[in-house]
């Protein structure tokens, strides 16, 4: 097998068993990896009605199938398992190093079963692998947790580990490794904490085996080369300025959620550009492992309440406990970043829940006895306490620990809830952006701009601008993007590096160079049109273990904020996200049935039956 | 009449040196076209997003006393 190692390392934790598997190489092929590999395993060894925080749950690590080669951005795993937020299943993303450390051990996968009757962490170098005793770091913040543990293993160990929220079983509970860098979403740090798994540490020192190898890295370098041509002449805004570049441009638009998205647009935008971001608390822009483009920030605050230093903030982090909250210091933001990291929480989740909690204090519906403070819109020092609290789920943090969803519900609310399946918002109001508003509605994972991001095209114009404010074609190009991001992932690339540079920049996003290069990687014989079959196979599966955990139609929705209260001001003022108009055409498109159920007939074409 | 030019992300480097702002005062002809006012900006149009007033302008459209003519670069997000 050429690209992939073919190889899983699976261990029980229950027993301490551990074992070695070969990959079916049709499955291998048909999959592709990734997110693909961890949902084929997740959907045949996963009830999808176990309860997320039990050992019959699973927590799978997936290498991509590019990770460990010389393709830029080819740092990426995901985590996949059935999600204690949602319900449903989950694949939650993270770059850095761990994953190419990861793939270098000779594993593609590593598949956690059971639970650990003490906390414990696994060695993996190669072929070695050891399960350890955890409890002297059971408690412990995510960096010292890090420090810890490279000292008993190896300094050039990489290692992903959970904080005291996952330990505690926060729905919101991150992964995190490198330790800034999160597979966060979806409460896959709480899955880790039940098992009593601490942390994942690896040394790898085996080349990936590639089928063309010389091919392989000619197109590699040529990307690269393009990348280093665009940040040499000025034009790489993610280098320049990180994702934090955004917020201006949404408020521009009219979608930054703006007190727990009551509207899109807020006054403060500027004072938490990237370019304040810039001017007041760069240390210098980092890179993951291999990519030369460097969007991730290394900060510095100095100030004697929000002092602190880390990576961060991104946009979405900015949306959740800027704009969302009411927030225009971006020091606060920060802040509140450098924690969530530290205590292994989702900034999205946890900003997201805050604003509602804000919301609901302001209206009098959580009285200030629960909370033990006042909790209005723009406090920052208020939500940097708040995140404290969530990641000990100490006092009220208890129950932002839980997510917005569960929070608004235990006050009788759950319309304050700006979620979908229980997932929070990332920040973009999909009243102005409708594509956004059928993705967050249809992701089987709950809301996510990473299940097939429409917003490159209705905000960003890449590769080509699409009218946000209309539907005409958006069923079509959400279900096209959720396959392609599904490749993506699958891939282990970046979607930064892939959308822009590995696919054709056309209307139609053809997959032409990603096909090459996982040609070229495994020689297994992909076209784009297998390819992209491919991704539409590995959501459809996604959406199978959702149909069997009881999900249906009903699930498909938004808050009714959103689809009954019309955008109050700002350039989509009067909207509401029109999803009757747009999810009947989706489900025809996607091979569904009115329910959301994948018809025979599409089973058999992807053969999943 | 006059309108605002409004640059983000990169494209503040464009903007005159004189600019506390993201955005700068122009003064155009009644009924100009943003196509007309987008030729004499100094921005590489090709790889632009342009919006008016926040939204996607329409091929022809005229522009208004008052109006935001927003630019920035086509970049993957966030």
């Amino acid at each position: 097998m050429y690209g992939w190692n073919g190889r899983i390392l699976r261990v029980n934790l229950s027993t301490g068993k551990v074992s070695v598997e070969e990959v079916d190489p049709k499955v291998a092929k048909d999959f592709i990896g990734g997110r693909g590999w961890g949902i084929r395993y997740l959907y045949d060894e996963v009830d999808p009605r176990v309860d997320p925080l039990s050992p019959e749950n699973k927590l799978i690590f997936a290498a991509g199938l590019l990770t460990a080669t010389p393709v830029p951005t080819g740092n990426r795993y995901m985590v996949v398992t059935k999600s204690p937020l949602t319900g449903a299943l989950t694949a939650s993303n993270s770059g850095g190093f761990f994953p190419t450390e990861m793939k270098r051990t000779g594993f593609d996968l590593f598949i956690f079963e059971g639970r650990a009757e003490r906390p414990v962490y696994l060695w993996v170098h190669d072929d070695h692998v050891e399960i350890r005793p955890a409890d002297h770091i059971w408690g412990k913040m995510v960096f010292e947790t890090e420090d810890i543990i490279r000292a008993e293993t190896d300094p050039r160990a990489r290692i992903a580990c959970i904080g005291p929220a996952g330990e505690r079983l926060a729905p919101v509970a991150a992964i995190l490794n490198d330790k800034h860098r999160a597979a966060a979403r979806s409460g896959v740090g709480a899955v880790m904490g039940s098992k009593n798994l601490k942390a994942v540490a690896v040394r790898g020192t085996r080349r990936v085996p590639l089928a063309h190898p010389r091919e392989l890295k000619d197109l590699a370098d040529q990307v690269v080369e393009e990348v280093k041509q665009a940040v040499a002449a000025g034009k790489s805004t993610l280098r320049t300025y990180g994702t934090a570049y955004v917020p201006p441009v949404t408020n521009e638009v009219g979608i930054l959620p703006t007190y727990n998205f009551r509207t899109g647009v807020f006054a403060g935008a500027e004072a938490i550009s990237g370019k304040v971001l810039s001017e007041k608390y760069l240390i210098r822009p980092k890179a993951c492992y291999g990519c030369p483009i460097a969007c991730g920030r290394l900060t510095r605050v100095d100030d004697p309440v929000f002092g602190g230093e880390g990576e961060g903030p991104e946009y979405e982090t900015i949306g959740s406990f800027g704009s969302a909250c009411g927030v225009d210091n971006l020091a606060a933001i920060a802040k509140a970043n450098y924690l969530c990291n530290e205590l292994g929480l989702d900034t999205i989740s946890t900003g997201v829940t805050i604003a509602c909690a804000m919301e609901m204090y302001e209206l009098g519906l959580i009285p200030e006895s629960d909370i033990g403070r006042p909790l209005r819109f723009g406090d920052a020092q208020a939500v940097v306490e708040m995140v404290r609290l969530a990641g000990m789920r100490e006092g009220f943090g208890d129950l932002i620990a839980q997510g917005s969803y569960r929070l608004a519900s235990h006050y009788g609310h759950p319309e304050f809830s700006m979620s979908a399946k229980k997932q929070e918002f990332p920040a973009y109001d999909p009243r102005g952006a409708q594509g956004m508003g059928l993705l967050y509605a249809t992701s089987n994972i709950g809301a996510s701009h990473m299940r097939g991001d429409i917003a490159y095209m209705e905000v960003f114009g890449v590769p080509k601008k699409l009218d946000p404010l209309s539907v005409d074609d958006k069923p079509r190009m959400v279900k096209y993007f959720e396959d392609i991001f599904a490749i993506v992932d699958s891939a282990g690339l970046c979607v930064f590096l892939a959308i822009r540079y590995l696919f054709e920049p056309t209307y139609n996003v053809e997959p032409v160079r990603i096909t090459r290069l996982m040609e070229y990687a495994t020689g297994a014989g992909y076209d784009e049109e297998t390819l992209l079959r491919a991704g539409d196979r590995v959501y459809t599966l996604e959406r199978m273990f959702l149909v069997r955990a009881g999900f249906s139609r009903a699930d498909d929705t938004l808050p009714p904020r959103m689809l009954r209260e019309p955008m109050p001001d700002g350039p989509a003022k009067g909207r509401v996200v029109e999803l009757d108009r747009m999810l009947p055409e989706f489900y025809r498109l996607r091979g569904w049935d009115e329910n959301g159920v994948p018809t025979r007939e599409k089973l058999a074409e992807l053969g999943l039956l | 009449m006059r309108i605002w030019i409004k640059l983000l992300a990169t494209y503040q480097k464009y903007l005159p040196p004189d600019c506390s702002s993201s955005a700068y005062e122009m003064e155009v002809p009644p009924d100009a076209r943003v196509e007309d006012i987008l030729a004499q900006l100094p921005v590489p149009l090709d790889e632009s997003v342009v919006l008016v007033n926040g939204r996607t302008p329409q091929p022809g459209q005229t522009l208004q006393e008052g109006d935001v003519l927003c630019l920035f670069p086509a970049v993957a997000g966030g």
